[in-house]
């Protein structure tokens, strides 16, 4: 489909919207014509598309000529940016003319010192011959978990990584393929950013998303920003802000270190890395001893007035049920006290001693202003006027990134926000949620297509020892998800999938739940040599993964890398690498590593077709605009080369292992093929060939397909895509374009919007409503899509009652109770409960420079459950008498990530030149450092060298009464691109959060010295 | 009828994501340039090159209060009503059109150098390789064809902001009026008293402090000396038929000495 000529004008900005001055009612000033050189623009081509750093999701609009790239700008009718773009999104029209990109696939021989230019035959037949050689001579069939014989299928010898960086058509091709060969280890850069928030928000609302959109921030009153650099890391969370500074907006910006965030915040508290929790939980305290809270919200939308079952506690740091040799909690005595129908019990009364305000109560008590004063380095004055501001005003919103997340207590830093926005009423309503901005362009469907180890597309778990038949997975997942599950099948195996067979769910390989399969234990078995073979499509995990030291020597343990990227960055080039900041003494030369190397040029965005889903699960159409580069082919052709080579060569087998290779459904025809393969995401009727419209029309009975139930109504019959919408209405003025480009699930805009009104569905803000019951019709009516499961469900039913419908409860969990909803005598929805608590308790990072402040239980300096060092050898823990500053690691605005295109843009690399490490003034003076100095900095783990900023924006703080000193630095560099540097992540830890895996970039202990 | 154009820089918005810079290179087609090395700063080049017509300044500051502040100003030809780059072009290379916009003509800029030395607020550069003078040109063939120009079009802080010098100076006065309950000196420059002296700016700046704080001159002036340049020195020289090149030479030390009088 091609955009009419109306719709490019709105781009641009010429046609009906600003941006243009002919719009503005008078002529345009004429130039003098001999000074008039020709207009850039005259005679190119335009095209839209969407931005390809962080997950804003901004619109683009591009200029061809002659197939070349020569303008970028944003899209000036796209709701995210209306125009902007930051330095990266601009500076990403030199990729398509840059003289570094791969144009044609190499290979480099094991021990060999160089590249060598290969077809693209070659290159696939040898990736999917390695695939097949990992696959065949590293089978499991079965193993033994906790004593039991499993049947398991699956092979842990091959490793996926990446998917943020590929379209939404590429992500399920690339989880299609690796599921049907058995694979477990798959991960993408979601672990290394985000995988904290889903377990978070999911806990307490039902789904894992960024609950607002963007263009709703105009609705707020206080956007409170911690744990992110907003004005450089997602700058169109910055644009949308500062729009509404017109109505009255205010800032706070809490985080370790003033940065271009805080220059426009109206507030800024600086606290220690890794002391979230203990900020917020004085806050949570504040709001409940001076009864801040909204009761009524709390009564009608969540589980405030429920009972907590009375053997419940928390004693010396540690809750119930905690078993000190597995690490593990259990549980049980995290649940509800249930009725006979098996439903929670509530009490009418507040301060009844069980319901989960009293146990909020409680627990919070000990978070008084001096106690966590002590521990985070603010003052008493700043933590109350955050208090006092915070409950000052209404709504408001948390906006967050890798602050907040990158920690191993990153899932319950999330939840304090969850705790506290619910205890406000804060969320469904217009102004207010909780924005967890993602931080690669498609890492929201990274995710949501589960490119994740113990996940299935749409959220569905991947089955385990536990669930490996379907009535088992039906039993603990619930019957609600079952039919997404039958769908996927279906979608997956066609007619091989009937009702007899379980939907051929008996193909699916089996996960073992005692097992680790993320990124970081990819490298660890790699060493171990249990993996063998990892594909990387699009992540540089020898920048961008903490403790480098251990990705190298993972890398060097493999016996072949599949790479696919536009340039050969570090991961691609690691047999290279020039330095060894961590001292190993193996794999030295190109001659000591044995892995061989088969690298296969992707296309830029710019060049290829597809969608994207940004942070607020908006789906957007890609056009392609530029010719591709030499030989490079888009990445959805790569895959199906691929797949189609490795069923060649498992064709004539008859082993029942390769039976999901050669019964996988893909026959995606070359042209349009991503519009082919989101038919099938999208799902159909069977019989008829009608897509459906919704998830309302997916059926359980094998008659319809849906590869991924939530996109379910992004395509419709006729060819209409509506992620290509640009739609500029706004009814209600309430910033949600309900048609420009197409949001999941059914296109809600602002998630748990039922929980804007009342028991009687009539909003409770009357002038900032945005759904509605409406009696008079019988239906809930709005602005936006309600996010009701029927439209016909009345507010005096049941389901007109459930808010967050997603949860067992229906009802928002300020206390993430062990709960499963029971219906029939079957589970029909399960609430998912954080493994380290039910509510958020602050415990130090791994590596911390003092002692926990609230108990001295030795369990309990840090995290109970998190497990480190898993290899003691490569991983150890520094302390603060050897490595006496903390460190604190993130982005900058002009870099971005693994820095593999950003190192590559000239304009982005003359603003940040090169990786530096920024010291308080007073430290740098007692080290006798100045700026530029060039300085060592050591870990436990390695020692890298970069020069010093001395600054002022990071204040000394006293810690439990002593002086701690905090420095930060950006990790984007390594030895590949036009600019290269120290990796900042030699020195950081690999110490992960034991709900989702993310790893503690956010503090570490370190050491400095002049070099 | 053609509309006078003006540019507004709120100083107090800025949150020096340089977006406008990089915007700048590409929409003029610009190199990067890295002829300041880093020694522990974040501003990215010392000053203006012929390579970098718009540059964020950066600078840390803590005020007699011993509070912070981070102060960002974004740097560009000024686009002045009266322009001493354009009086004193030997060559008449340099035309202020209607919208306001000052602009350099390549065809007739034989670079020599003589609005930098004028010019009061140092923004015109020399690029050594092609011997032409530089500087942002508001973006005057955008403006000419219906678009804004490129850095303002893609601020992310709603920082910059274009149109005509009528709603500019509006905007401008609003927005001085909220800054002032945190920075009671706050002033706009470009308007009034400050830059009277070269007739007003079509680069204008909401400032919380007083201009030099921000490395703005307190009373840019067009210099005398231009009147006598354009009224005595150069009608000589182009009667005495001096070629372009050799009478330039010995003009520029003339042109410096003036210069230097001025400062």
């Amino acid at each position: 489909m091609d955009l009419s000529r109306r719709s490019f004008l709105k781009a641009t900005g010429l046609g009906s919207l600003g941006l243009a001055l002919s719009n503005l009612g008078f002529d345009i000033p004429k130039a003098k014509a001999e000074i008039m050189k020709e207009f850039k623009l005259t005679g190119a081509k335009e095209f839209t598309t969407t931005c390809h750093f962080c997950a804003c999701g901004c619109g683009q609009i591009g200029y061809v000529k002659e197939g070349k790239l020569i303008q970028l700008e944003g899209a000036a009718d796209c709701p995210v940016n209306r125009g902007g773009l930051c330095s990266k999104g601009l500076g990403y029209s030199h990729i398509p003319n840059s003289a570094e990109r791969v144009k044609t696939p190499l290979y480099r021989a094991p021990g060999s010192d160089h590249w060598e230019e290969i077809s693209w035959e070659e290159a696939i037949d040898k990736a999917a011959r390695a695939i097949k050689k990992a696959r065949d001579e590293n089978w499991i069939d079965t193993e033994t978990i906790n004593g039991e014989q499993v049947k398991v299928q699956r092979t842990d010898a091959i490793g996926l990584i990446g998917g943020s960086q590929v379209n939404n058509e590429e992500c399920y091709q690339l989880v299609k393929m690796t599921r049907a060969l058995g694979m477990m280890s798959i991960d993408n850069q979601t672990r290394v950013c985000h995988a904290n928030t889903p377990p978070a928000m999911s806990a307490a609302f039902g789904r894992g998303a960024m609950t607002n959109p963007w263009y709703d921030l105009k609705n707020t009153k206080l956007a409170w920003i911690e744990g992110s650099n907003l004005a450089e890391c997602h700058p169109m969370g910055l644009k949308n802000l500062m729009n509404a500074k017109k109505n009255g907006l205010k800032i706070m910006h809490v985080d370790v270190r003033y940065t271009r965030t805080s220059k426009i915040a109206d507030y800024f508290i600086q606290i220690r890395p890794g002391t979230d929790i203990a900020f917020l939980g004085a806050i949570i305290n504040y709001v409940i001893q001076n009864k801040k809270y909204d009761e009524r919200y709390i009564r009608l939308h969540t589980n405030g007035f429920c009972l907590i079952r009375p053997d419940f506690g928390f004693d010396d740091g540690i809750f119930t049920g905690y078993n000190e040799k597995t690490r593990k909690y259990n549980m049980e005595s995290w649940g509800y006290q249930l009725d006979a129908n098996g439903k929670p019990m509530r009490s009418e009364n507040i301060d009844d001693p069980n319901t989960v305000m009293s146990k909020l109560k409680q627990h919070y008590s000990r978070y008084t202003f001096e106690k966590v004063s002590e521990i985070t380095g603010a003052s008493v004055e700043e933590i109350k006027m955050a208090a006092e501001l915070y409950c000052s005003v209404k709504p408001a919103v948390f906006m967050y990134a890798l602050g907040m997340t990158q920690h191993t207590i990153g899932v319950e830093n999330i939840r304090c926000f969850t705790v506290l926005q619910l205890l406000r009423g804060n969320i469904g309503i217009p102004g207010g949620g909780i924005d967890a901005m993602r931080g690669q362009p498609n890492v929201q469907a990274s995710t949501d297509y589960g490119i994740m180890f113990q996940y299935f597309p749409g959220y569905l778990p991947f089955p385990t020892e536990k669930t490996n038949t379907l009535a088992k997975w039906t039993h603990a997942n619930g019957t609600f998800r079952a039919k997404f599950l039958i769908n996927l099948l279906k979608a997956w195996f066609g007619d091989a999938a009937t009702k007899e067979n379980d939907y051929c769910f008996g193909l699916l390989p089996i996960r073992n739940t005692s097992q680790n399969d993320s990124i970081y234990v990819q490298f660890e078995k790699a060493i171990e040599g249990k993996m063998k073979c990892i594909y990387f499509a699009g992540q540089n995990p020898m920048v961008s993964n903490p403790n480098l030291g251990m990705v190298h020597r993972g890398l060097c343990h493999l016996d072949t890398v599949i790479y696919q990227d536009l340039f050969v960055n570090e991961t691609a080039a690691f047999w290279q690498r020039p330095d060894n900041p961590e001292g190993s003494d193996e794999f030295l030369k190109p001659a000591d590593i044995k892995t061989e190397v088969i690298f296969l040029p992707a296309c830029s965005y710019l060049e290829r077709e597809g969608t994207m889903t940004n942070s607020m699960r908006m789906i957007q159409w890609r056009m392609a605009g530029p010719d591709k580069v030499g030989d490079s082919k888009p990445d959805y052709e790569i895959c199906d080369m691929l797949w189609r080579r490795i069923r060649e060569l498992y064709a004539n087998s008859t082993d029942p292992k390769d039976q999901p290779i050669k019964l996988l459904t893909w026959n995606y025809p070359k042209e349009h093929m991503v519009e082919h393969i989101m038919r099938e995401v999208n799902g159909y009727d069977l019989s008829t060939g009608h897509l459906l419209n919704g998830i309302g029309e997916i059926k359980d009975d094998g008659t319809t397909n849906s590869g991924m139930w939530i996109y379910a109504g992004i395509m419709r019959d006729g060819g209409v895509h509506m992620a290509k919408r640009r739609g500029q209405e706004d009814n209600g003025d309430m910033g949600i374009y309900p048609n420009y480009g197409w949001v999941w699930p059914d296109n809600i805009h602002l998630l748990y919007n039922r929980a804007s009104c009342d028991e009687n569905g009539n909003p409770f803000d009357p002038d900032k409503k945005i759904v509605w019951w409406n009696a008079a019709t019988n239906m809930w009516e709005g602005y936006d899509r309600p996010d009701v499961g029927s439209l016909n469900a009345a507010p005096s039913t049941p389901a007109g009652q459930k808010p967050f419908r997603m949860n067992g409860e229906g009802l928002g969990r300020i206390f993430a109770a062990a709960y499963s909803d029971v219906e029939n005598g079957e589970t029909r929805d399960h609430s998912s409960t954080p493994v380290d608590g039910p509510i958020p308790e602050f415990y130090e990072p791994v590596e911390s420079p003092t002692k926990n402040a609230l108990h001295d239980n030795p369990n309990a300096q840090f995290s109970p459950c998190v497990i480190y060092p898993r290899m003691p050898d490569l991983q150890k823990i520094g302390t603060k008498e050897d490595f006496p500053y903390v460190l604190c690691s993130s982005s900058l605005a002009e870099h971005w990530c693994g820095g593999t295109i950003t190192r590559n843009v000239p304009w982005l690399n003359e603003l940040v030149k090169e990786p530096f490490i920024e010291i308080p003034k007073k430290l740098a003076d007692k080290l006798g450092i100045k700026s530029g100095d060039k300085v060592k900095v050591r870990s436990v783990r390695a020692e890298i060298e970069e020069k010093a900023m001395v600054t002022d924006r990071i204040k000394p703080l006293m810690i439990n009464g002593e002086e701690v000193f905090v420095t930060w630095q950006p990790y984007n560099w390594g030895f590949t691109g036009l600019s290269k540097g120290a990796s900042g992540n030699y020195i950081t830890i690999d110490a992960l959060d034991p709900n989702a895996q993310s790893q503690e970039f956010k503090a570490c202990l370190i050491d400095i010295r002049k070099a | 009828m053609a509309k006078e154009m003006a540019m507004l820089h709120d100083v107090a918005r800025c949150s020096a994501c340089r977006a406008c810079m990089v915007a700048c290179k590409q929409w003029h087609n610009l190199p990067a340039d890295f002829s300041t090395p880093f020694e522990g700063q974040y501003q990215s080049h010392a000053d203006l090159t012929s390579k970098t017509y718009n540059l964020i300044k950066m600078n840390e500051r803590t005020d007699k209060d011993g509070k912070f502040h981070w102060d960002f100003i974004k740097i560009q030809c000024m686009h002045c009503q009266d322009p001493a780059c354009m009086k004193g072009c030997p060559e008449g290379a340099i035309s202020r059109l209607d919208s306001g916009a000052v602009v350099i003509d390549e065809e007739k800029c034989v670079g020599c150098g003589y609005c930098t030395t004028n010019c009061p607020f140092n923004v015109p550069r020399v690029d050594p390789d092609r011997n032409k003078s530089t500087k942002c040109d508001l973006c005057f063939d955008r403006i000419e064809n219906g678009m804004i120009p490129s850095c303002a079009k893609t601020c992310t802080a709603q920082a910059i902001d274009f149109g005509t010098i009528e709603e500019m100076t509006a905007l401008a006065n609003k927005r001085i009026e909220e800054v002032k309950k945190d920075f009671p000196n706050a002033n706009l420059y470009g308007i009034g008293p400050a830059t009277e002296g070269v007739g007003g700016t079509h680069m204008m700046y909401v400032l919380p402090e007083k201009p030099s704080v921000y490395g703005l001159p307190e009373n840019p002036k067009t210099p005398a000396s231009i009147d006598l340049w354009k009224d005595v020195v150069r009608p000589i020289g182009k009667i005495a038929g001096v070629g372009a090149a050799a009478g330039i030479a010995g003009l520029f030390v003339l042109s410096k000495m003036m210069g230097k009088k001025n400062h």
